[in-house]
């Protein structure tokens, strides 16, 4: 009885895998003092305490490891698309691709299990591997549209890319899709006020980007106060002002 | 008896050991010092005091020691080219821009509707590897004048005296637009001390008055007109033109980082057409490129258009108008006749990129 009971946690015990793992534990050493030279045919002389002294020539546990290559199961942001064969740093293939899943050791079997079928090939999701960040970070900011304060302006896209350019974002003007209502100005009722335009990416992927209207003047006494950062503060949507249309592609 | 005979023996054997004898005191090794030979060694010894420093504030600690400086020849090509249509700039190279595209930039953020101030002037900020021959020696600082095609409103005041002795060339010396033209009676004029040297910032002279000149060397000091700096020739009216209406830079290297230099110079505004732009900024390069060092590798790093308001700077590629590594083989002369054929091409290639 008592066996019966026994045999299930010893078993466990047993078949607990013993990965053979490689341990770096080499360390090449060079001797401080070389040993005296010995006559052919004699016996080597004996060596002394001091021959016994070594000096570290390198540790094979902090050498940098050479690029890991793995095959990826599906699509991963800042990596590649699915059955891309991918290059990176061991640590970063073990803990963020392999253990999660996301890829295979580089053989010719995982090769060919993981490649793209036609199907997939036509459904494309993603344009490039960092598309997804770019829509990340356009979608996290704030961005800053200095228009004039005398002079009369209408938004138009170029303001939005100039915009982009001032805050480290570069992109083509067919990318930027205002809201179809016109935004006119100077009109300090507008100042500090949201409203939000489409980019897209590739022709993909599409990003919704917050803007915030700020009114500048030429002449630094006609100026508006300075407000520091702007972007954390609280603001209210620019009247009469939708969302953008989407485009075709994307309601299909 | 053989006590005795023990005892002697022993006694014996202590008076050979020295350092038992020294542990009875039974010579004069360990006695004082003489006074007066303690004193002198007292008067010998230097007191060090140590200084109390106080808490220095930031802005004031000597700048120069243990402080880190980052590289400031900037080196992007590690990083990776862009591939998308819209991408985040600081995780790719630097985009490089034409000319009429980065002055179509500036044009935009200078737009009425934007800054309002589309007259802005557009500055080129020209950054220099001014390491020598060899790699402990570098190039001093530099101030050189560029003459330009299409001139513009520098905004500086500029006098040029101009000292002949031929009638015609003091006609053509006043047409081309020089402050004060003259010969000998203008040199006795200012040793006389009727008029002022330090009123022009430019001399310039005809080699027919170089003789009665030297007397004026000692006021003039570095200002001597001489070949080098092209204030002594023949043709007068290119060189007035080319005082009067080029850009006036120097190049000075870093307080830190000797091996950088860095020239800032107006070559416009942004209202002027793009091309007498391109060509500004052609001629500022290919003066800039004459003061190169004779060595291997780049001299001119890196040129960026910038346009205050604004704080954008657009990097532009230099290679398009100046060689970008130095030519072991090639004599100077050569290098000038090539320069003179090159330059015709260079600007039709230059037309053909703008359209």
């Amino acid at each position: 009885m008592l066996k019966s009971i026994y045999v299930t946690p010893l078993n466990l015990l047993k078949s607990a895998s013993t990965v053979q793992q490689q341990v770096r534990t080499t360390f090449i050493l060079k001797r401080k003092y070389d040993p005296p030279l010995h006559k052919t045919n004699e016996k080597p002389r004996r060596m002394r305490a001091k021959h016994f002294i070594y000096e570290l020539v390198e540790d094979t546990l902090v050498k940098k490891r050479p690029n890991m290559q793995v095959v990826l199961k599906t699509f991963v942001e800042g990596v590649g698309d699915k059955g891309d064969v991918v290059s990176m740093k061991p640590h970063f293939v073990y803990n963020k691709l392999l253990l999660p899943g996301l890829a295979a050791y580089n053989t010719p079997e995982n090769v060919a299990k993981y490649a793209k079928t036609e199907a997939e090939k036509s459904a494309v999701k993603h344009s490039s591997a960092y598309a997804q960040r770019t829509v990340n970070m356009l979608e996290s900011i704030v961005l800053a549209v200095v228009m004039n304060k005398d002079e009369p302006w209408v938004l138009e896209p170029w303001h939005i890319k100039a915009s982009l350019r001032k805050a480290g974002f570069h992109c083509r003007e067919e990318c930027i899709t205002l809201p179809k209502e016109r935004i006119e100005g100077p009109d300090l009722k507008k100042e500090n006020k949201d409203f939000y335009c489409t980019i897209t990416i590739n022709k993909l992927e599409q990003a919704k980007l917050k803007c915030r209207l700020h009114h500048w003047s030429t002449d630094p006494s006609e100026r508006l106060p300075y407000v520091l950062e702007h972007w954390k503060m609280e603001s209210e949507p620019l009247l009469n002002v939708g969302l953008p249309e989407k485009s075709p592609e994307t309601t299909q | 008896m053989q006590s005795i005979l023990n005892s002697m023996r022993t006694l014996a054997l202590r008076q050979s050991t020295g350092d038992a004898i020294r542990r009875l005191h039974l010579s004069a090794v360990n006695e004082a010092a003489r006074k007066g030979t303690r004193e002198k060694a007292r008067k010998k010894k230097v007191k060090v005091e140590v200084k109390k420093v106080g808490f220095i504030p930031h802005n004031q600690r000597n700048k120069k020691i243990n402080v880190k400086r980052a590289d400031k020849h900037v080196d992007d090509s590690w990083k990776q080219v862009p591939k998308d249509d819209c991408y985040v700039g600081r995780y790719y190279r630097w985009p490089v821009y034409s000319v009429a595209e980065a002055i179509q930039c500036h044009r935009e953020t200078h737009h009425p509707s934007m800054y309002n101030v589309p007259t802005a002037p557009l500055n080129v900020d020209i950054e220099l590897n001014m390491q020598g021959e060899k790699a402990t020696r570098f190039v001093d600082n530099f101030q050189r004048m560029a003459m330009i095609p299409h001139k513009f409103e520098h905004g500086e005041e500029r006098k040029i005296i101009v000292f002949t002795k031929g009638n015609n060339e003091i006609v053509e010396a006043r047409e081309a637009g020089a402050s004060l033209v003259g010969g000998v009676e203008l040199i006795k004029d200012i040793t006389s001390g009727e008029l002022l040297l330090s009123d022009y910032q430019y001399i310039i002279a005809h080699p027919n008055i170089l003789p009665e000149l030297v007397a004026l060397r000692g006021l003039m000091k570095r200002k001597f007109p001489n070949p080098k700096s092209e204030t002594l020739g023949a043709n007068l009216a290119e060189m007035i033109v080319k005082f009067s209406n080029g850009i006036s830079y120097s190049a000075a290297k870093d307080e830190y980082q000797q091996n950088f230099g860095l020239i800032t110079a107006s070559v416009g505004t942004l209202d002027m057409d793009e091309q007498k732009l391109e060509e500004n900024i052609k001629f500022l390069l290919q003066d800039v490129n004459s003061m190169r060092p004779k060595r291997e590798g780049r001299f001119i790093t890196r040129v960026l258009l910038k346009s205050p308001p604004s704080s954008e700077q657009l990097k532009i590629d230099p290679f398009v108008y100046v060689p970008e590594m130095w030519e072991k083989s090639s004599a100077k002369v050569k290098k000038e006749e090539a320069k003179k054929q090159e330059e015709p091409t260079e600007a039709k290639e230059a037309v053909a990129a703008a359209n």
